[in-house]
């Protein structure tokens, strides 16, 4: 057992001595943040009004452009936490078959592609191992919900579709 | 013969004169987990005398995710995620020993510009990792202002490690066999810059706070380690070095290329109290962010352009085996233990050795004797991260 707390009884002298390095050394700090007055530009930013630029790569909400689609299902493979559920069915006979902006063919038909965000842990797994490039982080960063189901995002949603036209560049 | 003024023996009184009673007690007391000193949610039950620690016993448990029984059922790329959330503050320290772990079980070459650049982005971690050290433990202590000036540098790390790899605190950059994406020549100048700024800013530090007569006064001769404390309970990192003791594995046991870095190792040099005092150990992360600095520059002179990634298998399947691989972080040495099955997707175990374990293991010998503002000290200086004590 160590007792470090031992104030210890010095001189007169040790006792002003160490009152006026007390007030020197805490003047010397005071001068430093006095200088921020007038010296520093202020760095923090009001957020609601004024907003940052993201970077490129900043990885925010997920978003699956449904139309490139080709079901592989390699990003709910990598998924660490298994949040992505994809499930697909055999083109119905006859049907025409659509190829991906980057030339592959869309042989399946997707019939649910629904990523819970709320699971989500923005690892970027999943977008790198993406064939068609179609599932990316969008720079959307403001999505609380009141409900937890309001996480649960299904791509094939119109409304969700509509995102497509913001967040996907031509 | 009986007088009449006789009344015989007094009545005892009955009020609360019993003597054996009136016995005194410790006082139990629960800090944490919703405290701020205790950085997280470690809950530490002490016992106090008036104000004096008579025990303290840290409780855990709070923050554990259960992430060494998730790395069995994942693969080897997916752990990464998990890995980063062991010390979120030096997330990147975290996953390049988990991707030097792995390489040395697969026997990977690393490309040596992503190796150059897993030290850059490890040093300027552990730079930023020392901030929010700093940043903390000034304000365990009082002082509010200096949080402030370590963030605002702190974030110029962040920010650049959001442009790199798209995250700010679990980066999820540095992958099996080289890094995700490359510096460009504009972020290697900012890095530069970074580098200027923040030895000026380590002598304001210096001036505002580590000279301070008042924060001299808090912790200097307070919680005192000695060094066979530290080697009995397995300290590592600051608080090792911190107590005098010259240990750093990038110069002792060199791994990656740091061999061919010129840098000290500073250890507590007893300029303020004893060695092996708070005071001693905050100032070990202090100098080291001065070390950190000289090796990030020394890397910017040796990059050239080249591969980031090396040759890696697809789908990776780890031999049978197991290997066991150390690496020194900011907070100090973390270990993973590996054991593959072979022919195996996910790892039968792996085991995490983590510095702020040991260190939080040591609180019940300091905490004896001190008072309470000054085991507040204790806690705030050896610098725990509760995401790597609970996993």
């Amino acid at each position: 057992m160590n007792t470090t707390n031992v104030h210890e009884t010095g001189s007169v002298k040790d006792y002003f001595s160490a009152m006026l390095e007390g007030i020197t050394s805490t003047v010397k700090g005071m001068w430093i943040t006095f200088r921020y007055v007038w010296a520093v530009k202020p760095v923090s930013i009001e957020y609601p009004e004024i907003r940052e630029v993201l970077p490129e790569r900043s990885r925010m909400r997920l978003f699956n452009d449904a139309l490139n689609c080709i079901s592989c299902t390699q990003c709910a493979m990598a998924c660490p936490v298994d949040c992505i559920y994809i499930a697909s069915e055999k083109m119905p006979e006859g049907a025409e078959i659509k190829k991906t902006s980057n030339g592959q063919p869309i042989r399946l038909l997707l019939t649910q592609f629904v990523i819970d965000t709320a699971l989500c842990c923005y690892c970027g797994l999943c977008t790198t191992v993406c064939p068609t490039e179609c599932l990316t982080h969008s720079h959307d960063y403001e999505f609380s919900q009141y409900t937890i189901d309001g996480m649960k995002y299904d791509y094939l949603a119109p409304d969700v579709i509509a995102w497509r036209d913001r967040i996907v560049k031509s | 013969m009986q007088s009449k003024w006789d009344i015989g023996e007094p009545e005892k009184p009955t009020v609360n004169a019993d003597t054996e009673s009136l016995k005194s007690e410790l006082l139990r007391l629960n800090m944490g987990p919703q405290h701020p000193a205790t950085h997280g949610v470690l809950r530490i039950e002490i016992w106090t005398d008036s104000e004096v620690v008579a025990h303290a016993i840290p409780h855990l448990g709070y923050l554990h995710r259960c992430m060494e029984k998730h790395a069995e059922n994942l693969d080897y790329r997916g752990i990464i995620p998990f890995v980063d959330r062991l010390d979120y503050l030096a997330a990147m320290n975290m996953e390049w020993t988990y991707a030097m772990t792995i390489e040395k079980m697969l026997g990977t070459e690393i490309p040596r510009r992503a190796e150059l650049l897993r030290i850059l982005v490890g040093e300027l971690q552990r730079i930023a990792s020392h901030l929010m050290a700093f940043g903390t433990y000034a304000l365990d202590l009082g002082a509010f202002t200096p949080f402030l000036y370590a963030f605002e540098e702190r974030e110029k790390v962040l920010r650049l490690f959001e442009e790199v790899s798209g995250s700010r605190l679990l980066y999820n950059y540095i992958w099996i066999g080289g890094v995700w994406n490359d510096f460009t020549d504009a972020q290697l100048d900012r890095v530069s810059d970074f580098c200027d700024t923040m030895e000026v800013e380590a002598k304001k530090y210096n001036e505002l706070v580590s000279n301070n007569k008042i924060f001299i006064e808090r912790t200097a001769n307070v919680g005192v380690m000695s060094i066979q404390d530290c080697f009995d309970y397995g300290a590592t990192g600051p608080v090792l070095r911190g107590s005098g003791f010259k240990w750093d594995l990038r110069k002792n046991q060199p791994y990656s290329l740091y061999s061919e870095f010129d840098f000290e190792v500073p250890v507590g040099d007893g300029a303020q109290g004893v060695v092996g005092d708070c005071w001693n150990r905050y100032m070990v992360r202090m100098k080291e962010v001065v070390e950190s600095i000289k090796i990030v520059r020394q890397v910017l002179k040796k990059l050239e352009p080249g591969p980031i990634m090396g040759k890696v298998p697809k789908i990776i399947k780890l031999p049978k085996g197991e290997v066991y691989f150390k690496a020194e972080c900011p907070r100090g040495e973390l270990a993973f233990h590996l054991v593959s099955e072979g022919d195996s997707k996910v790892p039968y175990r792996l085991k995490v050795k983590s510095p702020c374990f040991t260190h939080v293991s040591m609180l019940p010998h300091i905490a004896p004797g001190q008072m309470i503002a000054d085991f507040v000290a204790s806690v705030g200086s050896i610098d725990i991260v509760l995401g790597e004590v609970d996993r």
